[in-house]
């Protein structure tokens, strides 16, 4: 059982992975931030499937504390992009 | 550890191999923002990996702390720094020079690697005298233990940095400005995204903020992860407009920043006193001495990282 949970992490890790290309590449801001945040999600659901695995719940703490907070790099990016002030614009078509 | 199965190794290799990449596209990326965006994401990654090596205490600090805060002050920094300023601009040094710093680079790092794989086995610590000590505190967690117990002076003097710190940020108001809230003025969202996020996260992140505090006792978690998850849903209702950082004038506001390095500072002569030195606890009063000091700190550590990612007062003093 926890074989087949390790296999569905190392493909959820592996699909992750290939998505933060988008950090290297752009052509956005936005586009590398949704990288970021699709890594967050990928990790909270290998974190569970890692807590499962290994029979540890205090790895369940990990994953609630990553989705508390893995909405706030969005925030922030948002707020400073609505100012003006933000995030770089220029590439956007 | 144990040697993993087929597939434990196959994770562990993909975590490795992207951590790495990770690290290769910080140096390489030129542009700030984006720069910044893979550190974030190095942290998240980290904190994987921390829980694969069996560090669950050093996970949650990093998540909460290395991919949250950090994510959150560094993304606010190199937005307003704009990416029209590259990081390496005129100034970057010659081909010798580059040549040079890579050697050194490579040298240590052949070093760490020597040493590394040189170990003995088991290598020596105090890991196995904090564990058969730890029945003496009343804790669980032996991580805690060693936080609040055998190193509470570590722990103290790392609240004491956190409030001063805060006072070197403070002081680079005008003198106009000092005592006034911090932060820019932004209008209430009530339908977007970020209206809904601020009605629906702070209530669940409260609750799992000190939830961690509380389990630090037992399990992995603590003043600092608890506080971190605390002050962020405070930075939240911010964000959204909903409610506005507090002036740095204060007196409420600079009672919480300081009850928790006050409170350990008083428990620390009182051991003078009722046990044999600073910072000891008496017998049988060790556990709960600890969860009211991680209390107190777990609030102190919320207001002070919430009025840091706020920043220094920029708007009029109160008359």
């Amino acid at each position: 059982m926890s074989e087949l949970l390790f296999f569905a992490a190392a493909f959820l890790a592996g699909t992750v992975a290939v998505g933060l290309i988008r950090i290297l590449l752009g052509p956005t801001d936005a586009d590398r931030m949704m990288s970021a945040q699709l890594l967050g999600t990928g990790g909270i659901a290998a974190l569970l499937l890692l807590a499962t695995a290994s029979g540890n719940p205090a790895i369940l703490d990990v994953a609630l504390c990553v989705g508390l907070l893995a909405a706030f790099a969005g925030v922030v990016f948002f707020l400073a992009a609505s100012q003006g002030g933000g995030p770089d614009r220029a590439e956007d078509p | 550890m144990m040697p993993g199965s087929m597939a434990e190794l196959l994770f562990d290799s993909i975590l490795v191999l992207t951590l790495l990449a990770v690290a290769l596209s910080i140096l390489a990326l030129r542009q700030a923002f984006a720069a910044v965006l893979a550190f974030v994401t190095y942290g998240l990654l980290l904190a994987i990996a921390w829980v694969r090596l069996g560090s669950v205490d050093v996970a949650l600090t990093e998540a909460a702390i290395g991919a949250g805060v950090t994510g959150v002050l560094l993304i606010a920094a190199a937005s307003r720094l704009r990416r029209s300023i590259p990081i390496a601009d005129k100034a970057s040094p010659g081909i010798p020079m580059r040549i040079a710093v890579g050697a050194l680079c490579a040298t240590i790092s052949a070093a760490l690697v020597a040493a590394v794989l040189h170990l003995p086995t088991p290598a020596p610590g105090q890991a196995l005298a904090a564990v058969a000590n730890l029945p003496s505190t009343g804790l669980g967690n032996p991580v805690t233990g060693v936080l609040l117990a055998y190193r509470a002076i570590d722990t103290l003097l790392e609240a004491v940095v956190l409030v001063l710190v805060l006072l070197g940020d403070w002081s680079m108001a005008p003198d106009g400005q000092w005592g006034g809230r911090p932060g820019p003025r932004l209008a209430p969202e009530v339908n977007g995204p970020l209206g809904l996020l601020v009605s629906v996260l702070p209530p669940v992140g409260i609750l799992i903020g000190i939830h961690i505090f509380w389990i630090g006792a037992d399990m992995p978690g603590g003043a600092f992860q608890g506080g971190t998850i605390l002050g962020a849903m405070w930075i939240l209702t911010w964000m959204a407009g909903r409610t506005a950082p507090p002036h740095t004038s204060s007196e409420r506001l600079r009672l919480v920043l300081v009850v928790g390095p006050a409170l350990f500072l008083v428990a620390g002569f009182a051991g003078i006193v009722f046990a044999e030195a600073f910072l000891a606890y008496p017998e049988g009063w060790a556990k709960p001495l600890i969860i009211g000091i991680e209390a107190a700190l777990t609030v102190s550590i919320a207001a002070a990282l919430a009025m840091l990612v706020a920043g220094w007062p920029s708007r009029e003093a109160p008359r």
